[in-house]
């Protein structure tokens, strides 16, 4: 629980566009050695799996739907977290998080009713099914439904469970991060390691007879460097993570994570002030594809599509990219961030080709719009904690890669900006104009990569961008991300080097 | 429940287990928020809940744990995690807590009446406020209105005897619409908070906003990339501000990740900016009569005049600073341990009134949405998404969209030669309209 979300916060309308309109990788971005990571949630006895009796359920499910409504469901959770911060060579902080609850919510026509408890009692759950069953006055009552169990393909596979890490461990893991950044250059002055792991149990029981349990372990390792210089001082990033066992760190080692970041603090040192104006962007495989899970991903989230505001409604079947433009997103790539085995609604997660060679193909859906708009569920029903709703929200979203070589795109280019990564940005998913961030970034002088210059804003709108996508790498690859819509979600975006022709920067002095 | 006593038992639990320095803190609070669209509702959600977080010091080793289920078995265990996990956290003779045991005297933070309207009254409140916004007929959509309250109770106490609580309440309303125009769409929204029910706008005045905001941005225009002044709107005084409270947090500043942190005493500003932070404000949304860890709220002088006065700090790192702490220990919950942060924070008014500030500019951009994440806290450099109005011969001439701006911080707060008389404290992190002299505008 954080209290302040109960308050509407004093920065009126802002806050407001963030909670009802804007999509945003917004906490993602946070330039700040103090970031936190998700909030801490979560608690502890070996396992985060709960134990229900299914009667119960039925009897919460009969009872939320006692004054009509056509579905219901219940989502109980469990959450055993660790954070450890380490900043300045020192450990400062470890913070042990155990939390649980269950949320009830009631469906009737376009009506959403919810309450939620922290204590799992059938007491507390049945008031909280009352409660969400207050959008359904007037309804004619269902009958007893009977849950029964089901399982879902497994896209998660753990090797060396994290309830079984000694905490030993994750130090070592984090000095050794703190070492190579240290190591990598004289002008690293600091470096900030924070580490956070979780184990999220799931039970989800429905009016439609499904009752589905898992446990879900996430990883999110981040190293800050604070690069020190002449003139200027540059906080590199990287970020690592996974729904995976400890055996993530076999895989990439911190130290690589650490001399990426240590590399980007350095590389900074020198930037110059970036250019104004309209130009052409390269951008570099990888966690780049935050913009097109901002500026393309959140315009085809469901819930807009239904309220009939988004910028893609209407457009189903329809070009609105240019053809070598396709874009996926997958919530079952092996162990990614956004990877799960069935969304926080229990619908199985699934690859969906959203637009295919230019051509809309297909929106990401929840419970409620699927409904709404009479199309399939996607798998992207999601939600932050059992005190949230679930809404349309991505998983792992990507450009699929083309044919292009990264080298000759580049070479192709004449002049324009090579950004090599992006901090995160937003969309207004009603407009479809978007903003980002760079972190790194690169002019283009005769087809190369040159100097260095300083963190400057993307900004465009959604349709303009994809019909302007003119080259796209074989080459893809991903980054981790945290999504905010209200809530807040674990993603990764991804893409192969793509070529954008003519992209809004926002640079501090006027093109030479 | 009795919080109060629960709190101070627990502090005692903690040293029992082994904390050689405990702090419990409490949260209990219940939410209701309710959101209609097209006159009908969309979705309601209420609900009550607690937690505690428990902070453990074990021989200057600092550790935290956190739950919300308050059955004994569940307490000890999370308290016994904090103890546990202790081990692994580096020993620092600053690791210390507060034990300053007076109040700030902060009247108006909670409101009786909130609870004793009915539901249905708030209900209307929302479906009102979207009906008026959607009266004019350049408004063809509602992306949805809202009504949102909370209370909330907060109880620390920590082993140096210190034990306090405070109660508090907020509630709000607002409305997002959209205009349309042949292909285009513009979109525009409005919100009032309050921790006083009755303290809130009257629902014609948030859907003009909210409507105005969306139809006067149709047929935006392009303009050349140039230099000129930039007149910041209260709506996006966050963009400037917010690079400043970054850099003023203490523990950046030690850590040399602040562009500010060598300036105190020194000008960083023009001197028409005055920066402060105020806790203590009656009926404001963000104050409160102690901070995260139970030390008493003030107001300060961060900028006076263009000299920087102030940095922030929480008990640990005035510590190791050699300061004493301001307050500012702030916490994102019960889950989380004291970072540092402000409470109503904003700059000062001045003398001009909004219109002086346009007429007497020649050429320049109105600025009233940014995108992006302001200053750099880091280096003060600043670049953002910027839309607004331009201004030709001291009037308003078109609306601009797809606009950048850029610059960097010291440019900017000295380039400051303008500013409003129009400040709003119930916005909590705001400032008045102000003219910065010339800044970077990227367009065609």
């Amino acid at each position: 629980m954080n209290i302040k979300k109960y308050f509407v916060e004093g920065i009126p309308r802002r806050k407001f566009l963030e909670a009802s309109l804007k999509g945003g990788i917004a906490l993602a971005a946070t330039p700040s050695l103090m970031m936190q990571l998700l909030s801490c949630k979560g608690v502890e006895k070996g396992s985060a799996k709960i134990a229900v009796d299914p009667q119960v359920l039925n009897r919460v499910i009969q009872k939320a739907l006692e004054k009509g409504g056509e579905f219901a469901d219940v989502y109980l959770e469990n959450r055993i977290s660790r954070e450890i911060l380490m900043e300045e060579s020192k450990f400062k902080s470890a913070v042990f998080g155990i939390s649980q609850g269950a949320g009830v919510r009631v469906i009737s026509g376009d009506k959403t009713g919810f309450a939620y408890t922290d204590d799992i009692t059938e007491e507390k759950m049945m008031r909280a099914a009352e409660v969400a069953s207050f959008v359904a006055k007037n309804g004619q009552p269902v009958g007893l439904v009977k849950v029964k169990k089901e399982s879902r393909k497994s896209y998660v596979t753990v090797k060396l469970p994290l309830g079984a890490v000694a905490d030993e461990k994750r130090i070592d893991i984090m000095k050794r991060a703190n070492q190579a950044a240290l190591d990598y250059d004289s002008r690293i002055q600091m470096a900030s390691i924070s580490y956070y792991d979780e184990v999220r149990g799931r039970t989800v029981a429905n009016s439609e007879g499904l009752i589905l349990s898992d446990e879900l372990p996430l990883l999110f390792f981040i190293v800050q460097t604070l690069g020190v210089g002449n003139n200027t001082r540059h906080m590199g990033r990287e970020r690592l993570s996974r729904h995976s066992g400890f055996e993530m760190f076999e895989e990439v080692t911190p130290e690589e994570v650490a001399q990426t970041c240590a590399r980007e603090s350095i590389a900074m040192l020198e930037a110059k002030d970036a250019p104004a104006g309209i130009m052409d962007v390269v951008m570099q495989n990888g966690w780049g594809g935050v913009l097109v899970h901002e500026a393309v991903g959140h315009p085809l989230e469901g819930d807009v599509i239904a309220r009939q505001t988004g910028v893609f409604t209407g457009k189903q079947g329809k070009k609105v990219a240019s053809d070598v433009f396709t874009m996926v997103d997958d919530g079952t790539l092996p162990n990614f961030r956004g990877t799960t085995n069935f969304d926080d609604e229990g619908t199985q997660m699934k690859r969906n080709v959203l637009i295919q060679d230019g051509v809309l193909v297909k929106f990401m859906t929840d419970v409620l719009s699927a409904k709404q708009l009479k199309m399939e569920r996607t798998g992207n029903g999601r939600r932050e904690s059992f005190r949230y709703i679930p809404i349309p929200r991505m998983t792992n979203t990507f450009i699929e890669k083309g044919k292009d070589k990264p080298e000759d795109i580049l070479a192709s280019t004449k002049s324009g900006l090579f950004v090599q990564s992006l901090s995160g940005g937003s969309v207004n998913p009603v407009t479809g104009m978007f903003n980002f961030t760079c972190r790194e970034a690169y002019l283009i002088e005769d087809g190369k990569k040159t100097a260095p210059v300083k963190g400057a804003t993307l900004i465009g709108s959604c349709l303009d961008v994809i019909s302007n996508i003119d080259a796209v790498g074989d080459d893809l690859d991903f980054g981790p991300g945290i999504c905010g819509k209200g809530q807040i979600a674990e993603v990764t975006a991804g893409q192969p080097t793509v070529r954008i022709r003519g992209i809004n920067v926002g640079g501090s002095r006027a093109r030479r | 429940m009795d919080y109060k006593a629960l709190a101070e038992q627990l502090v005692n639990k903690c040293l029992k287990k082994g904390a050689v320095l405990a702090e419990v803190y409490i949260e209990s609070g219940r939410n209701l928020s309710i959101e209609v669209r097209n006159g009908e509702i969309e979705t309601v959600q209420e609900s009550a809940t607690h937690g505690a977080g428990f902070r453990v010091f074990v021989q200057e080793r600092m550790a935290f744990s956190s739950c919300n289920d308050f059955t004994d078995n569940a307490l000890n265990n999370a308290i016994e995690s904090a103890i546990r996990f202790a081990a692994n956290t580096t020993p620092d003779e600053n690791n210390v807590l507060p034990s300053d045991k007076s109040f700030a005297e902060v009247r108006g933070l909670f409101d009786p009446q909130i609870s004793q309207i009915p539901m249905e009254k708030k209900i209307e409140l929302a479906i009102k406020v979207e009906q008026l916004a959607m009266k004019d007929s350049r408004i063809t959509k509602s992306s949805g209105a809202s009504y949102s309250e909370g209370e909330g109770e907060v109880f620390i106490a920590n082993s140096n005897g210190l034990l306090k609580s405070f109660k508090e309440s907020g509630c709000g309303f607002g409305v997002s619409v959209v205009a349309e125009k042949d292909d285009q769409k513009s979109t525009g929204g409005e919100y009032c908070s309050r921790r006083f029910y009755a303290d809130l706008k009257p629902p014609e005045e948030v859907a003009q906003k909210a409507a105005k905001d969306a139809y006067q941005m149709l047929d935006p225009r392009m303009v050349k990339t140039q230099k000129a002044a930039v007149i910041f709107d209260p709506d996006v005084a966050r963009s400037v501000l917010g690079g400043i409270l970054a850099a003023v947090n203490g523990e950046r500043v030690l850590q040399g990740a602040s562009f500010l942190r060598d300036k105190m005493d020194q000008k960083i500003a023009s001197e028409l900016v005055t920066v402060i932070d105020d806790g203590t404000r009656p009926r404001g949304i963000r104050s409160r009569p102690f901070d995260g860890e139970g030390v008493p709220t003030q107001r300060r002088v961060i900028v006076e005049k263009g000299i920087l006065k102030g940095f922030m700090y929480n008990t640990i790192v005035a510590k190791r600073a050699g300061v004493k702490t301001t307050g500012n220990a702030s916490r994102g919950g019960f889950t989380s341990i004291p970072g540092i942060g402000a409470h109503n924070f904003y700059m000062d008014a001045g003398k001009s009134s909004p219109q002086d500030i346009i007429s007497a500019t020649k050429t320049g951009l109105l600025l009233k949405g940014i995108t992006g994440y302001g200053i750099n806290p880091v280096n003060g450099s600043f670049s953002g998404g910027a839309s607004g109005f331009w201004i030709d011969s001291g009037k308003i001439a078109f609306p601009v969209k797809g606009l950048t701006v850029a610059g960097n911080a010291f440019e900017m707060f000295n380039g400051i030669d303008m500013v409003g008389n129009d400040l709003d404290l119930n916005r909590s992190f705001t400032g008045p309209t102000i003219r910065i002299k010339l800044l970077q505008i990227g367009g065609e």
